[in-house]
């Protein structure tokens, strides 16, 4: 499934460059992220736990940064399985300098399948969506 | 096909019941969506507080202009029940579109509207009828808009501990429809819009709107409300008022309906919705 989207980030293009591959800010904005550990250059692995209506579930993964062109682009790929299914992201973001501060477009495709997959295919596209702004909400505070 | 174990309780009353969820435990109402991701195992609580015994938040009943429902009506009784069909027939009529038989005799109003789906049928009428919640918990009790309460897909201003105990709607006129575009393999509504309305004297003086089914949360279309109060309701005043319903809306889509088709579902039966409650 294809996500794309635009938000702003309060700083100058070279800071919010900067936050976005700094692990310890990720692990703080990644919604459900509980540890992010460095395993090679520019890659991580991830724990993160998900909690939405009814649903929970406990993820293992690995986020990757690569195609890094600072302050202007670079790309993330995140993965995550568990016990209630798999999700895979890939997108890339680019930064663009605005008046108050930097406008960030993010443009990928989000892979989800296992048991969650299977019935909550309605649910997906929202879920993403939340979990992306929720991002950049913990970014921007 | 079998839950992971858990502990179960089934309070009597709501003192009891509020003591236990204040300790962590879910709560558990008609069971009709909580059931089924246990069995899958998408869920697994491990303590249910059974809601379903709770007489004392069962009931629906007349109040100074306003219906006061309790949480554990289920969508039957809301749907089937004199007073609401008289005295607020929009949510009587969103209530028959629920899911399918089994799911309206277990499932209750309280449940649906915590759990916020949002493809759910009953906060397109909520939000039409501006309806307020009363949530409980074991040392609080507030009135919140739905508008304030449904915040995000499956995210609700809900604390930890709380529950609906009452849903308050006005007493509202025969002018309303309920329009609903359903996903056949769920029942869920791909779009929905729940229409409002009050004509007299050849004006419209009174419209609200609610969609469900669109975006991330169901949501009053203001600028569609707008556009139709203060004409006569000609085909096309609706037309252009139906035009707004999806305005500035991040539309979802999903194997079923992309967020253009979906975009398009919505405008094509709030018009329905509109010509029905005038009609």
């Amino acid at each position: 499934m294809k996500i794309s989207g635009t938000t702003t980030l309060p700083v100058p293009p070279e800071r919010a460059y900067q936050m976005m591959q700094d692990p310890e800010i990720l692990a703080k904005a990644i919604p459900g992220c509980e540890s992010l550990e460095n395993i090679g250059p520019d890659e991580y692995r991830m724990k993160m736990k998900m909690a939405l209506a009814s649903f929970s579930g406990a993820f293992d993964g690995k986020v990757k940064i690569t195609e890094q062109s600072p302050p202007t682009s670079f790309r993330l790929a995140v993965e995550g399985s568990g016990r209630i299914g798999f999700m895979k992201g890939d997108g890339l973001l680019k930064l663009t300098p605005i008046e108050s501060g930097t406008e960030i477009s993010y443009e990928g495709d989000v892979q989800i399948g296992g048991t969650i997959a299977a019935v909550g295919q309605r649910m997906i596209d929202a879920t993403a969506k939340m979990m992306i702004k929720r991002f950049f909400e913990k970014l921007a505070a | 096909m079998i839950p992971q174990a858990f502990d179960y309780s089934a309070p009597q009353t709501l003192e009891e019941a509020l003591g236990l969820l204040a300790s962590g435990a879910k709560p558990l109402s008609g069971g009709m969506s909580l059931i089924p991701m246990m069995k899958l195992r998408l869920a697994a609580p491990d303590h249910l507080v059974d809601l379903r015994g709770l007489k004392e938040l069962n009931y629906i009943r007349e109040d100074n202009g306003t219906l006061r429902i309790g949480a554990g009506a289920t969508h039957y009784t809301v749907e089937s029940s004199a007073l609401v069909r008289a005295k607020c027939p929009l949510l009587a009529e969103t209530a028959s579109h629920i899911g399918d038989v089994q799911v309206r005799n277990m499932g209750t109003i309280g449940g649906s509207v915590a759990h916020a789906d949002p493809s759910a049928d009953y906060p397109a009428a909520l939000q039409a009828l501006e309806a307020k919640l009363v949530l409980k918990g074991a040392k609080s009790e507030r009135t919140v808009s739905i508008d304030d309460f449904l915040v995000d897909t499956f995210t609700t201003s809900i604390e930890p501990g709380e529950i609906i105990i009452e849903v308050i709607v006005p007493a509202s006129g025969p002018q309303c429809s309920y329009e609903k575009v359903v996903q056949p393999a769920s029942g869920f509504a791909i779009v929905g819009i729940a229409a409002q309305l009050n004509k007299s004297n050849g004006k419209i003086s009174y419209a609200r709107i609610g969609v469900t089914g669109l975006s991330n949360r169901a949501y009053r279309a203001s600028a569609a409300e707008k556009a139709l109060e203060g004409t006569t309701g000609s085909a096309q005043d609706i037309s252009a008022a139906a035009a707004l319903v999806a305005d500035g809306v991040d539309a979802n889509s999903d194997l079923f309906a992309s967020a253009e088709y979906r975009r398009h579902l919505t405008i094509v039966h709030a018009a329905r919705a509109l010509r029905s409650a005038l009609a």
